[in-house]
């Protein structure tokens, strides 16, 4: 069984009457990579601030790697690893310099620092730009000099907060490739994005925060499922009968059926499945009826996660309450 | 030394270094730094030695002794145009020479002026008088406006009625021997320049840096890093220190050999003396920065710093020259007490260890700035994170 790289407990944290996170129970083991979704201004960063200790919880507790955040920051700092907005590189130094700097402070041998710091750059395909002032770099590849002085110490935790903001597609694929492949490697990575998109395409589990409180937690399959179990068949065909209907309506695990010409509109308990697919598919073509095109779709994590934060309305008012707080 | 010591130091100097690479990086910070900020004070007080003879003549609360020797009406008259000038307020009389002399400096007497047997006598033998002023070594700057007040009040001296009577004694006039402390105006200057140099550039360094850092979010780097707060305020004093060493020897280098300033103090003393200054500084830097405040913020104070510096620690005018309230600030300005350390070891050599008094209060105000400093920064570190 692996370790529990994070917990917290009741964790809190209040800027005067503003509660920013609101008491979050948390458990996240080795090698996860757990995505934090979530609105601008829900609470992520913050969260993530009190994890990698710049900011102390107003209330309860929280262990990275088996240290307490507060009592033991020191600890803390050396397993982990931060992407985020404010923490950045020195702009007047190159890459090299910078990663000479942070992996003297991370006590790291000149020699073992040397070697990773090759192999980073050279994963990274930084070798040529290495001798670059980090502030002559663009944003993506600044953002990918961010992540390499984050791992120069070979952190067990890494925190990515927004780490796609401003990317490209590819660098933004390649970045999610290589976090995957981080996590296969043991590394445990807190995900944070406002992206619905990007939990689903790589997250073991996903918590969606709204108003500083983790409202839902799950793998991206459960969270989905905990808005709808269904997924809608959707399938071209025009001329239907009232009997054909009535026989696709029979089928097991078929929740509802319409049919406004040419659209039949099916839609299934367990989503993804092939046999009801393939049932309404039989009869169809059993009736003589013509098949124009078949269409399976299955509810997203945005649609969970605007039905969780109590839809798109309630999501407008937040966004409201934010902006004025700014 | 063990392990963890030495990662420690490594810190350290890693911090300090960086600061060096991120410096040499800059050509601006290195021009403004080394160049302009060293050149521009020593060149503008160098230029401006044509008034080095003017001084501020408060002088009217020194106390100076009046030792009449000669007793005779020509001394009780200097004595009288004296008081009556309203520069010599506390003329005080009844002191021997000797006595006189081991009071200066202690803080008793600021200058003692002797009436040496025979000086009626010379006058009326058309000869000049000569009167002999003893100053303290210890307080530069009170030598010039003794000298200019007795200058202006022999102007309204007159020794005897019987050489204005007779008329066939003319009154030569009297010389003014001054023994003790002699500067020439450069060599004052600099020690100004000295100090403006460092406390404007040091300053800016620390607390812009700081701020610096903060707005760009690699102070928040350096915070979820292994590294200590404590290691970063030495790494950055450390590089400072470095800079400041550099910057003494600029100005020393153009003050003597463009502008022929003198100086009697050793090489070390000095440095040393600067280095008090620019420790004290930076801890005062650092305490502005733990104010989470801005550059230009940090610009501005550092503005007003400079403005109170000048009129209030004995920048131009001498801490026992100043009066009423200007005085007291001046006691509490931990660096009234750094340029008094600069200007006695530069002007009149006196050496280091001896200052104690002064050493001990830079000492305990460099502690005071960097201890509260630490604690505001640890304190207001959520405050600090971009």
């Amino acid at each position: 069984m692996s370790e529990i790289a994070i917990v917290t407990k009741e964790l809190t944290k209040k800027f005067g009457n503003f509660t920013a996170v609101d008491g979050i129970h948390l458990e996240i083991p080795e090698g996860q990579l757990f995505g934090l979704l979530g609105p601008n201004g829900a609470g992520k960063t913050t969260l993530v601030r009190m994890l990698c200790t710049l900011l102390e919880p107003s209330e309860g507790t929280a262990e990275i790697a088996g240290y307490d955040i507060v009592k033991d920051a020191a600890e803390v700092r050396k397993r982990i690893g931060v992407v985020s907005d404010g923490v950045s590189l020195y702009k007047d130094l190159t890459i090299e310099e910078n990663l000479k700097l942070f992996s003297t402070l991370y006590d790291l041998p000149s020699n073992i620092a040397k070697d990773r710091m090759h192999n980073l750059l050279d994963m990274f395909n930084f070798k040529e730009k290495s001798k670059r002032l980090v502030g002559e770099l663009s944003s993506g590849w600044m953002k990918k000099a961010m992540i390499i002085a984050a791992l120069i110490h070979d952190p067990k935790i890494l925190f990515l907060d927004e780490v796609t903001t401003g990317l490209d597609p590819q660098s933004a694929l390649a970045l999610r490739e290589f976090t995957r492949k981080l996590c296969d490697e043991g590394v445990t990575v807190i995900w944070t994005t406002h992206y619905m998109t990007e939990p689903e395409m790589i997250c073991d589990k996903v918590g969606i925060i709204f108003e500083g409180r983790l409202i839902q937690m799950g793998t991206p399959k459960e969270l989905r499922s905990s808005v709808s179990e269904q997924s809608l068949l959707e399938i071209e065909t025009p001329n239907l009968d009232h009997s054909t209907l009535k026989k696709i309506e029979e089928i097991g695990n078929i929740c509802k059926v319409t049919y406004d010409d040419p659209i039949l509109k099916a839609s299934c308990i367990d989503e993804g499945d092939k046999q009801i697919e393939e049932s309404v598919t039989k009869i169809l073509l059993d009736a003589g009826a013509k098949i124009r095109a078949i269409n399976t779709k299955e509810p997203t994590l945005e649609e969970a996660f605007i039905s969780l934060t109590g839809g798109e309305e309630e999501i407008d008012r937040f966004m409201e309450k934010a902006r004025q707080k700014i | 030394m063990t392990m963890s010591n030495l990662k420690y130091f490594s810190k350290i100097f890693a911090i300090m270094f960086n600061e060096f690479r991120i410096l040499r990086r800059n050509r601006s910070a290195i021009l403004i730094s080394l160049v302009v900020i060293p050149f521009f004070f020593t060149a503008s007080l160098g230029a401006g030695r044509g008034g080095e003879g003017e001084t501020y003549s408060a002088t009217s609360e020194l106390p100076i002794a009046f030792i009449d020797e000669d007793l005779s009406e020509a001394s009780g008259r200097l004595y009288e145009s004296l008081v009556r000038s309203e520069d010599f307020n506390m003329l005080l009389q009844g002191y021997r020479e000797e006595d006189a002399l081991a009071t200066l400096g202690k803080g008793g007497l600021y200058a003692a002026i002797v009436v040496p047997e025979g000086f009626e006598k010379r006058l009326l033998n058309n000869e000049t008088g000569i009167i002999i002023v003893h100053v303290d070594d210890g307080s530069p700057g009170v030598d010039d406006a003794v000298l200019s007040n007795i200058d202006a009040s022999l102007s309204n001296f007159n020794p005897n009625p019987r050489i204005k009577q007779t008329g066939n004694i003319e009154f030569v006039g009297v010389e003014i021997v001054m023994k003790g402390a002699s500067f020439s105006g450069f060599a004052v200057g600099l020690t100004i320049t000295l100090t403006m140099v460092v406390v404007f550039a040091t300053f800016y360094e620390i607390a812009g840096g700081m701020s610096r850092e903060r707005e760009t979010g690699t102070y928040s780097h350096l915070l979820v890093s292994p590294v200590s707060l404590g290691s970063i305020m030495i790494g950055k004093t450390l590089y400072d220190v470095c800079l400041n060493v550099m910057r003494t020897f600029i100005v020393l280098g153009l003050a003597i050999y463009v502008y022929g300033a003198s100086i009697h103090a050793n090489l070390l003393s000095l440095v040393l003396s600067v280095l008090f200054i620019a420790i004290l500084t930076m801890g005062f830097g650092f305490l502005v920065s733990s104010f989470g405040i801005g550059v230009r913020a940090v610009v501005i104070i550092e503005f007003f710093l400079i403005l109170f510096l000048f009129a209030f620690s004995g920048f131009f005018i001498d801490k026992e020259l100043l009066r009423g309230i200007s005085q007291t600030i001046a006691t509490v300005l931990p660096w009234s007490y750094g340029i008094d350390i600069l200007k006695r070891t530069t002007l009149i050599g006196q050496p280091l260890m001896s200052l104690t008094y002064q050493l001990q209060i830079i000492a305990i105000s460099i502690i005071l700035f960097y201890g509260v400093a630490y604690l505001l920064l640890k304190l207001s570190r959520e405050r600090l994170v971009k």
